[in-house]
């Protein structure tokens, strides 16, 4: 066999396809994320269509494609950080409690292939489920206001929070011996990384410096999560506010759900600056907190200056996911050749 | 085969393995015997390098196990004492996955489930749910898993633990053909009858230390001190006893259910001339035979010197 035959050689993933597949669960799991996604996609359009029964031209249309899609993304991110920790957090537990690891261990299969089969077998029921939504995105350009980009930004950053919370999953399954923490671990993990990033910008948010000439950004910390960077993306502009002293630490960006255009008789187009759920928001037109806003959907300042929000978070997380890679790859092996534990000395001989 | 030298294991405050050295050669099938919790399935997991020993070394055909579990692991077939089934999968497909995480090319595959299937008699189960066959089908299951890379070593923890009469001379059989196919075998076991008759080596290990290894008979002997006499007679038990008390050769008397036992040290013509003593004396001995020591004998000896 050559190397790369070699390394990609993994019979645990067609093992865990046959699994998985026959059982009733799968099916039965793709239905009902569909059905709450496509339920909660009907519904906001539903709202809207009745919110827009007596007026509508094409800038409302636009703004609802974004409220649509900024709804969905969000609880499509939402309905996986709650799924995918269930699939990879028993991974390895699982195998040990069901006394079949030994098994695997003293095959020729190194242990890092069982890790790694186990998280692409786990990533791939995931994809599958991101697939089988496009169809319901597909319902936001009726309404337009989003662009591919737009969309294929959001599907990245999606899959990349959902590949991260797979191998924090994995990594506590390795840790643990048992199911059940290892599970109660890998969804702390999940809540941690989207909703504990976010509370640190409100609890420590950047200060303003009055003389700088770039905009504030939140702390580099609530970049990990997939939250902030999916409603810029949403929105298509910046986040401002958040995570930033004397904010109103309002989490939706000064240009709320986008900007909304109308065009007069006269060919003069005029715009405005609302919030998601379609209203003019009050709050941030009257008020002016910072010397510099922040504007566009680049970072403006901080250790990512310049960067999109997608590209931190994607960065930031894919590091994240490497630690915990290799951390579950050092703790998996049977004999754990971790640096700090060394032979024990010998005996003395009674 | 095998060698292990000097192993020690200590879990926290506990010696779980205190020294224990022994041999296997090529083609043996080695017993090793022990009660509940001796070091048993500590040894096999060691050997089968998913434990490191806090000391010493154990080898198996020449490759280190601390060193070179790959090697290791390509020469030996393990079978641990506890282990689960994936669910949703048939008894040819377990196998084939198996025979997979081996590296065996996909062609022989389908042979080697096969061949395996029919070795343990699961040929007509082939395509059963292995979550749904009973405890003796899927202990088989495991014998063949075990054998899916062809190793020339076994190491079976407990293979008869739990397993019917019937099952377990299944077991045996099955054993016994691998034995002519030249594997070498090491069973653990805390049962002795199902040992004595298949294994050609023993090791007899309790709390961590081992007692006794070498050949069967070897054992036998070096643990059970003399050899015994069964002796029926007609009717004067009292009178007999009286004879063979006083003989110098004679260590133990005792009379269990209308026979005599004595432990003499000596050779058949030792016992012939106790037979005679006996006649000379007018007793009328209607049954005289050697017994042979056994195993059980052996390690309950080895075994309550601790006691």
């Amino acid at each position: 066999m050559n190397p790369v035959a070699t390394a990609l050689w993994n019979p645990i993933v067609a093992k865990e396809y046959r699994s998985r597949m026959r059982t009733w669960r799968s099916p039965v799991a793709m239905t009902v994320y569909i059905l709450l996604l496509g339920g909660l996609g009907w519904a906001i359009f539903s709202s809207m269509t009745f919110a827009a029964r007596n007026s509508f031209n094409a800038g409302q249309a636009a703004n609802y494609g974004q409220g649509l899609f900024l709804y969905l993304v969000l609880f499509q991110m939402v309905l996986l950080a709650f799924i995918t920790p269930a699939l990879t957090a028993g991974a390895i537990s699982s195998e040990r409690e069901r006394q079949t690891i030994d098994l695997l261990f003293v095959t020729k299969l190194p242990s890092f292939s069982i890790l790694w089969g186990k998280l692409l077998a786990s990533m791939s029921f995931v994809l599958l489920l991101l697939l089988l939504s496009v169809p319901i995105f597909s319902l936001v350009f009726l309404f337009g206001g989003i662009e591919l980009d737009q969309l294929a930004a959001a599907f990245l950053v999606t899959a990349v929070s959902a590949l991260t919370l797979g191998i924090i999953g994995i990594a506590c399954s390795t840790a643990f011996r048992r199911t059940l923490p290892a599970t109660v671990s890998a969804y702390g993990a999940a809540f941690v990384l989207l909703a504990g990033s976010l509370l640190f910008g409100l609890l420590f948010p950047t200060d303003v410096d009055p003389n700088a000439t770039s905009a504030p950004a939140p702390p580099a910390v609530t970049y990990l999560s997939p939250i902030i960077p999916l409603i810029t993306i949403g929105t298509n502009g910046p986040i401002s506010n958040y995570g930033v002293r004397n904010g109103n630490n309002n989490i939706y960006p000064t240009a709320g759900g986008g900007m909304a255009c109308s065009t007069t008789p006269g060919g003069v187009q005029s715009c405005y600056p609302i919030g998601p759920n379609g209203a003019v928001s009050k709050a941030i037109l009257g008020r002016s907190y910072n010397p510099v806003q922040a504007r566009g959907t680049t970072i403006p300042s901080g250790l990512f200056s310049g960067w999109q929000y997608w590209q931190a978070t994607v960065t930031m997380q894919l590091v994240l996911s490497l630690i915990a890679l290799i951390a579950g790859a050092l703790l998996l092996s049977p004999i754990r050749h971790l640096p700090w534990r060394r032979r024990a000395a010998a005996p003395s001989t009674t | 085969m095998i060698a292990v030298e000097q192993l020690t294991k200590i879990y926290g405050r506990r010696t779980a393995l205190d020294a224990v050295s022994f041999e296997v050669p090529r083609g043996e099938i080695f017993g090793f015997v022990g009660p509940n919790g001796a070091g048993k399935t500590t040894t096999l997991r060691i050997l089968a390098a998913l434990m490191e020993p806090t000391t010493g070394r154990a080898f198996v055909d020449g490759a280190d196990v601390s060193r070179q579990p790959d090697r290791v692991h390509e020469r030996l077939g393990y079978m641990p004492d506890f282990f689960g089934v994936y669910d949703q999968l048939t008894a040819a497909e377990y196998l084939d996955f198996y025979a997979a995480c081996y590296r065996q090319p996909k062609a022989r595959r389908k042979k080697i489930a096969d061949d395996l299937l029919e070795l343990v008699g699961l040929t007509d189960r082939r395509d059963q749910a292995v979550d749904t066959l009973s405890r003796g089908l899927k202990q088989r299951l495991c014998l063949a898993r075990a054998l899916v890379h062809d190793p020339a070593v076994l190491l079976l923890d407990e293979p008869a633990s739990g397993l019917d009469p019937r099952a377990r001379v299944e077991m045996r059989e099955i054993l016994k053909e691998l034995q002519k196919m030249g594997k070498t075998i090491v069973i653990s076991s805390h049962i002795l009858p199902e040992l004595t008759e298949l294994c050609t080596m023993v090791g007899i290990i309790d709390q961590g230390r081992m007692r006794a290894t070498g050949p069967v008979q070897d054992v036998i002997r070096q643990l059970t001190s003399g050899r015994r006499l069964r002796i029926t007679v007609l009717g004067q038990r009292e009178e007999a006893l009286a004879v063979l008390k006083p003989l110098p050769m004679i260590h133990a008397v005792s009379a269990l259910n209308g026979a005599i036992e004595a432990e003499y040290e000596g050779d058949d013509a030792t016992a012939a001339a106790i037979l005679q003593t006996l006649t000379a004396g007018g007793i009328k001995v209607s049954g005289f035979s050697q017994l042979e020591g056994g195993l059980e004998d052996a390690f309950m000896r080895a075994t309550e010197d601790q006691q």
